[in-house]
């Protein structure tokens, strides 16, 4: 009775979205307890189909590396509380994403922070801003001075030099040449 | 291991009596046969991929064979390795093989008739260039060796690279097909190269594929017969457990063969194009591959993340370096950047090319 309830779930919510046919047979061709987590998600999300389609990859991702179900995943504190917490329907959808990112990306995710963290400590103003490459992919670093005046791009532009000489900033062209 | 054989044979009328379809007939006494002038009776209807596997297909090949290594891509260091298409799709089922993607509109597995003229393609070119050293391959859009006991090839081309001194011709395969290998004399002309990777991934992930254990075993045995041997660690998947997994690899290899006797080893990471990663998600079983911690690469192709990456490399070939310290090892499809982190040099495309030449005449 439980399998028809989330298969027929399914294939209305995929009718009312219009979701292509190939989304749905791999929607369906998972295990019940793991279509109905994320049935259970893109009903109270409202999920696009390519938003869908990212969380079910990502989840599935992970339990073929972890060995584990898709429900098993959901399960995760982690995932756990963002879904608990009091958020708008993007701002959930965005904190969703950004959770299961680093729960797939666990190695990425944290060479991601270590930079965050050392870009951090040199206590830039917020008009300097340190642009990483995407997925850490080479080692080039871009910086954004944003001034409104002439005098404050000169304040922002003497923080900047004070800024390039803290150690952090060797730090951080290291960390993205070597490993993690 | 298992020899693959097709549930159907298709010949292209005209072609019966050539050489290979011979031999095919010969050797596949009681499978069924068909001679036609019109071979889209062979293409496969439903589950194309996976039905083009199981038919056979000898028809003559059009137009040039002998082509550049499409690893050739600009902006990234190159072999200079040009391949030469004898044979069309594998009758393997890796769940990361790019033919999923590159064949999925042509998928039936394809024995050209007139690998003579392949030959005289090569010969023309090698007598233009006698100043050069080529490396020529024919493990691009098939394996080298897995349709050998069905067609004989190597009885033609390692003859025909015995007699020529400016080139070498690699074998790439998965198999243990190497018996027909084992009377004829190669000369210092003929590398053969297995790929390898860790063992749980050639368990779960190589369907089909003679077991790394059968695979060093046949390294050896062509090795006592004068071959010289390759390794392929390609591609390269970052799963659970991978460093010792590519330790224990290597630790294999060591075992099994003489290090005086390889020519070259490579690395290479795993590359999907977005249409590949579709197809394996189409797969029946997900596979492990997809969990590997893959991102965009400014060329469009998946790769695991640079850091990940260079590790991985660093890491293996760390153990490289230690089991096998003369043999030449390189990085396909790497831009300099990724070589000067993860060696301390960016050579040119001609320089790796020199040192590969050099690996056969080691």
């Amino acid at each position: 009775m439980a399998e028809r309830t989330s298969a027929d779930g399914i294939r209305a919510l995929a009718a009312a979205r219009r979701f292509s046919e190939a989304t749905v047979e791999r929607w369906l061709r998972l295990a019940e307890t793991d279509r109905a987590v994320l049935l259970r998600l893109a009903e109270r999300l409202r999920l696009g189909e390519n938003q869908l389609r990212d969380l079910l990859d990502w989840s599935e991702e992970i339990a073929v590396r972890e060995r584990c179900s898709i429900a098993d995943v959901w399960r995760r504190e982690s995932l756990a509380s963002v879904l608990a917490r009091p958020l708008g329907r993007n701002q959930m959808i965005a904190a969703v994403k950004l959770t299961l990112r680093a729960l797939r990306f666990p190695q990425l995710a944290a060479a991601e922070a270590r930079l965050a963290e050392l870009i951090r400590q040199l206590k830039l103003p917020r008009a300097i801003q340190v642009h990483l490459p995407e997925h850490l992919e080479g080692n080039d670093v871009r910086i954004e001075l944003t001034g409104r005046s002439a005098a404050a791009l000169r304040d922002h532009a003497a923080a900047l030099q004070r800024a390039l000489s803290a150690p952090q900033v060797d730090e951080i062209f290291r960390a993205l040449e070597e490993s993690p | 291991m298992r020899r693959w054989a097709p549930e159907h044979v298709w010949i292209e009328q005209g072609e019966e009596d050539s050489p290979i379809a011979r031999r095919v007939r010969e050797s596949l006494a009681g499978v069924p046969m068909t001679v036609t002038g019109d071979l889209r009776q062979a293409e496969p209807g439903k589950d194309r991929f996976a039905t083009g596997k199981r038919r056979l297909v000898l028809q003559r090949h059009h137009g040039s064979f002998l082509q550049h290594c499409p690893a050739g891509t600009p902006g990234l260091v190159c072999c200079n390795y040009l391949v030469v298409d004898l044979v069309s799709n594998c009758p393997y089922d890796c769940s990361y093989c790019f033919l999923q993607d590159y064949l999925a509109n042509n998928p039936a597995m394809k024995a050209f008739t007139n690998p003579g003229d392949a030959l005289a393609e090569i010969d023309a070119v090698l007598r233009a260039h006698p100043e050069r050293d080529f490396r020529i391959g024919t493990g691009e859009l098939a394996d080298s060796l897995a349709l050998d006991p069905l067609t004989g090839l190597t009885g033609e081309l390692v003859p025909f690279f015995a007699r020529h001194r400016n080139a070498t011709l690699e074998l790439k395969t998965k198999s243990d097909c190497v018996d027909n290998l084992l009377h004829l004399d190669p000369k210092g002309r003929v590398v053969v190269s297995w790929s390898v990777n860790a063992t749980a991934i050639c368990a779960e992930d190589e369907a089909g594929t003679a077991s790394l254990s059968e695979r060093l075993a046949a390294a050896r045995q062509v090795q006592a017969a004068g071959y010289r041997l390759g390794f392929h660690f390609d591609p390269l998947i970052e799963h659970p457990g991978w460093e010792e997994g590519y330790r224990d690899t290597v630790a294999m290899i060591a075992a099994a063969v003489d290090a005086r006797r390889i020519a070259w080893i490579s690395l290479g990471s795993l590359r999907l194009t977005p249409t590949l990663r579709t197809a394996m998600r189409a797969r029946p079983t997900p596979t492990q591959v997809l969990s590997a911690e893959l991102v965009p690469s400014p060329d469009g192709k998946a790769r695991v993340w640079r850091g990940l990456r260079m590790k991985m490399y660093r890491t293996i070939q760390g153990y490289l370096r230690e089991a096998f310290p003369n043999a030449p090892t390189y990085l396909c499809m790497e831009p300099a950047a990724v070589w000067q982190n993860v060696r301390g040099e960016a050579p040119s495309d001609r320089e790796v090319a020199a040192r590969l030449a050099a690996g056969v005449a080691r």
